[in-house]
């Protein structure tokens, strides 16, 4: 009795997959007994497809069996027994499909191979001490870095795929009984509705997990470094680990992780608490300074010392902007500068930064048409910004918007303004957890990872903003 | 669901309120009525206010989970309610008047010198309409994170006061009638604490809690007298000239000179206060609008809100003297009728919830 029709299965497979180029067959026949092997060469191990597949086949001497080819004959691990429907998803994930004559059943062997990176110190996670490792875009390769860190069994790993053209798998990683259940099915269930047709990268599906996906703050966490994400775990969160992507989700996500650095756990505390307020400084000169330069410049110079009121009043005269356009002029400027050394080839980094630093700053101050302190200002925020860079698309929005502030209303719109963001940003949640935290609502024993780090060994507790399910670290 | 707030997030409102409208214009009006007495008008009217703190903590007791909104009707019927919840929009609504009025004038002096109503309004209005929509808890949230930069200003403005040379002001100068009088006519400017009875079913006190509610506003009252005391012993018999209390007992300390006008430290802190001030009174505002109008949501009572507080700054414009003595002369009866009569009102409410359950035991 024949179950499948080999030729005709594949013939009905090729059509489609629309005669694509790097389809492949073929049939082993054994006397009345026929074996259809389908797959796509440009994804797997032709090598081992050789010396797993075809060698055993045609050295083994006897009738075949479904079971015995499965078990014995097939010098592979990653072996099992699909459904007719799985078949073509099986084929596009770079698997071998066999099928034959004499069972109703189909077997799928993983035997995928692509290129792929070695896991590198990512650029934008540098680090002084500590592990330098990256992800990559390999899912597998991610999963590994993870589980070699993390040898538990509570360590839970659930594929689900997103995108109907993609069928993109996003891994949901967290440890049970840690992370909380909440948090996980919540995670599960937005994953569920996402309708897309296709997910290139992890930032694709961002924007469907967070809260207020219209909201300018960033609400999930994002990481290359795998120390970080394992660290974030046993905190109690869940990772996301999505196919072809580096970065890594974590969630919920606290605004305060952003002023965290992995460098921080690897280097004394008391130096770790004075780099974390370094930080939010940084942060906050980066937000105001423009702003409040242009507030004390328009409406409060009375409040500035007489001698620094000399040096503005100096080199600000005879300028053709008023000191809000001057701004906003050198403001533009850095930006310019900024998006076309980010995007030029190396080797012209250095022409753009001679061009732009040096003629266009200095000739610009020579020819009267900008300020010194305007320069100093604008360059000190544009610095300040980068003691953040996971934030710096966000800062440099809030910049520009502190800058219409001081320079239309002054300090009062300044402060006004600054209550608005952190009273919008305490409207923010992240899967349960307050975005401000946990500083609003103040949470004491959280405290410890917050801007003052404590030693490791009294950070005992997992921080309760996530409400892990075991609190204590043991 | 209801948001709640946490008894820190409750203490942080209570000083923010406590500071209220006492630390810019009242201390020389005080001074103007009954001089350095004023110290003493303040205590009593502390000592009044913070009576209501009681009734608040005794009532929750009793109903941990009801709305003041919900007990009234039960007792008083609806009718009733609505009419007291009217007199609250009023009362509120006059605050934060009260309030914009004082720190406008106080802006408009230190720094826009030209008439700029229109900035005050676009940086005070969107803040305070964005802060009532968002609710209790991001508000509560955002004062605890401002709680710091407020205290740690307000106590900077207090101590480098002190880098200049003090005496001990005259007291004891003014007649019981004009103390009395003085008691009543500033009576508006205190019994913010009545706040706590609006949001007291979004309020979580777990037991042996309310003891830091009392911590808080005795705190707030106490740095509230300290600014008196060193504003009067610091002006002595000009204090009267002097409309800005908190601002001005730093000029011509002796680090003024030194380091730049420190003035700006007294800018930041009542700007943060004021506005916050602003925001749990339009809060207030809102919340009473909506149990009147419960069809209405919290975008109609701040839209109502926004439009009757710019027709009145449109029409008292230039005139905020009139406005203030106004508040002054004509309402404190509101004021004792909700911090005072009201309070008595609910704990009688709250001994009678006590015995219906000691009989029920």
């Amino acid at each position: 009795m024949s179950y499948f029709n080999i030729s005709k299965e594949i013939e009905d497979i090729k059509k489609t997959l629309n005669n694509c180029v790097d389809f492949s067959s073929r049939i082993f026949i054994r006397e009345k007994q026929q074996i259809g092997m389908i797959f796509l060469k440009s994804m797997i191990d032709q090598q081992l497809l050789s010396n797993a597949i075809f060698m055993p086949l045609q050295t083994f001497d006897g009738k075949f069996d479904f079971d015995l080819l499965q078990s014995n004959i097939i010098k592979c691990a990653d072996v099992k027994t699909i459904k007719k429907e799985e078949m073509i998803l099986n084929i596009l994930e770079g698997k071998v499909i066999l099928i034959t004559n004499f069972s109703r059943k189909i077997l799928s062997i993983d035997l995928l191979k692509f290129p792929t990176r070695t896991p590198s110190e990512p650029p934008t996670s540098p680090v002084l001490q500590g592990p330098r490792e990256g992800f990559v875009e390999d899912l597998q390769t991610n999963i590994t870095l993870l589980r070699r860190r993390i040898k538990s069994e509570k360590l839970v790993m659930e594929v689900v795929r997103v995108g109907s053209q993609t069928q993109t798998k996003v891994c949901i990683s967290y440890i049970k009984g840690i992370a909380s259940q909440k948090v996980i099915e919540k995670v599960k269930d937005k994953l569920s509705k996402i309708k897309i047709d296709g997910v290139v990268d992890s930032y694709n599906i961002l924007s469907f997990l967070e809260e207020r996906p219209n909201s300018l703050f960033k609400q999930i966490g994002n990481q290359e470094k795998p120390d970080v994400v394992v660290a974030k775990m046993l905190e109690g969160k869940v990772a996301l680990i999505v196919d072809n992507s580096p970065i890594i989700l974590t969630i919920p996500f606290l605004f305060m992780e952003d002023l965290q650095n992995s460098n921080d756990y690897y280097t004394n505390h008391h130096y770790s608490s004075m780099v974390r307020i370094i930080r939010l400084l940084g942060l906050l000169l980066a937000i105001i300074a423009p702003g409040f330069y242009l507030s004390l410049q328009i409406y409060h110079y009375n409040i500035l010392p007489l001698n620094f009121l000399v040096t503005i009043a100096d080199t600000t005269q005879g300028l053709p902007f008023t000191p809000f356009l001057e701004i906003l002029f050198i403001f533009l400027l850095f930006q310019i500068l900024y998006e076309v050394s980010l995007r030029l080839p190396s080797y012209l980094g250095l022409a753009t930064s001679v061009v732009g630093a040096l003629i266009l700053g200095d000739t610009g101050v020579k020819a009267g048409l900008i300020s010194p302190p305007g320069v100093i200002i604008v360059a000190l925020s544009k610095i300040a910004l980068y003691t953040i860079p996971e934030q710096s698309a966000q800062i440099t929005v809030l910049q520009l918007v502190f800058l219409f502030i001081g320079g239309s209303l002054g300090l009062v719109g300044l402060t006004s303004g600054a209550i608005y963001i952190i009273n919008y940003l305490n409207t923010l949640d992240s899967f349960g957890t307050p975005y401000l935290a946990p500083y609003a609502p103040r949470i004491s024993s959280d405290l410890k990872d917050g801007l003052i780090v404590k030693s490791i060994q009294r950070m005992n507790s997992r921080p309760k903003s996530f409400n892990p399910e075991k609190k204590e670290r043991s | 669901m209801k948001q709640s707030i946490n008894i820190r997030q409750v203490g942080i409102l209570l000083i923010m309120t406590i500071f209220a409208n006492k630390i810019l214009l009242m201390p020389s009006l005080l001074f103007s009525e009954v001089k350095a007495d004023g110290i003493f008008v303040v205590a009593v009217l502390f000592l009044l206010e913070i009576l209501t703190l009681p009734v608040f903590i005794i009532l929750k007791e009793h109903y941990p989970n009801e709305s003041l909104y919900e007990i009234l009707s039960k007792k008083i019927g609806i009718i009733l309610t609505k009419i007291i919840y009217i007199l609250l929009i009023v009362f509120f609504f006059l605050k934060v008047l009260l309030v914009f009025s004082v720190t406008y004038v106080y802006f408009k002096q230190q720094i826009y010198k030209d008439e700029m109503i229109w900035i005050a309004l676009i940086s005070f209005l969107p803040v305070i309409n964005h802060a009532v929509i968002s609710g209790i808890r991001p508000l509560s949230r955002t004062m605890e994170i401002f709680f710091a930069v407020v205290l740690v200003g307000f106590i900077a403005c207090l101590s480098f006061s002190l880098f200049t040379r003090i005496n001990i002001p005259y007291m004891f100068l003014s007649t019981p009638k004009s103390f009395f009088d003085s008691i009543y006519r500033h009576f508006f400017a205190f019994g913010d604490i009545f706040f706590l009875f609006l949001i007291m079913d979004r309020i979580e006190i777990k037991k042996g809690q309310s003891k830091t509610l009392y911590k808080y506003a005795i705190i707030g009252m106490i740095l509230v007298l300290i600014l008196y005391f060193l504003y009067y012993s610091k002006y002595q018999v000009t204090s009267f000239m002097h409309n800005n209390a908190l601002a001005d007992i730093l000029v011509f300390s002796v680090q003024f000179n030194a380091i730049g006008r420190l003035d700006i430290i007294a800018m930041i802190t009542i700007m943060m206060i004021t506005l916050f001030q602003m925001e749990i009174f339009s809060y207030a505002f809102s919340d009473c609008f909506m149990k009147i109008f419960p069809k209405l949501n919290t975008v109609y009572s701040v839209i109502v809100f926004d439009i009757i507080f710019c027709l009145i700054y449109y029409v008292f414009i230039g005139k905020y003297e009139i406005m203030i003595k106004t508040t002054l002369e004509y309402f404190p009866f509101l004021a004792i009728i909700i911090n005072i009569v009201l309070p008595i009102v609910f704990l009688i409410f709250a001994l009678l919830k006590r015995r219906e359950n000691e009989k029920t035991d």
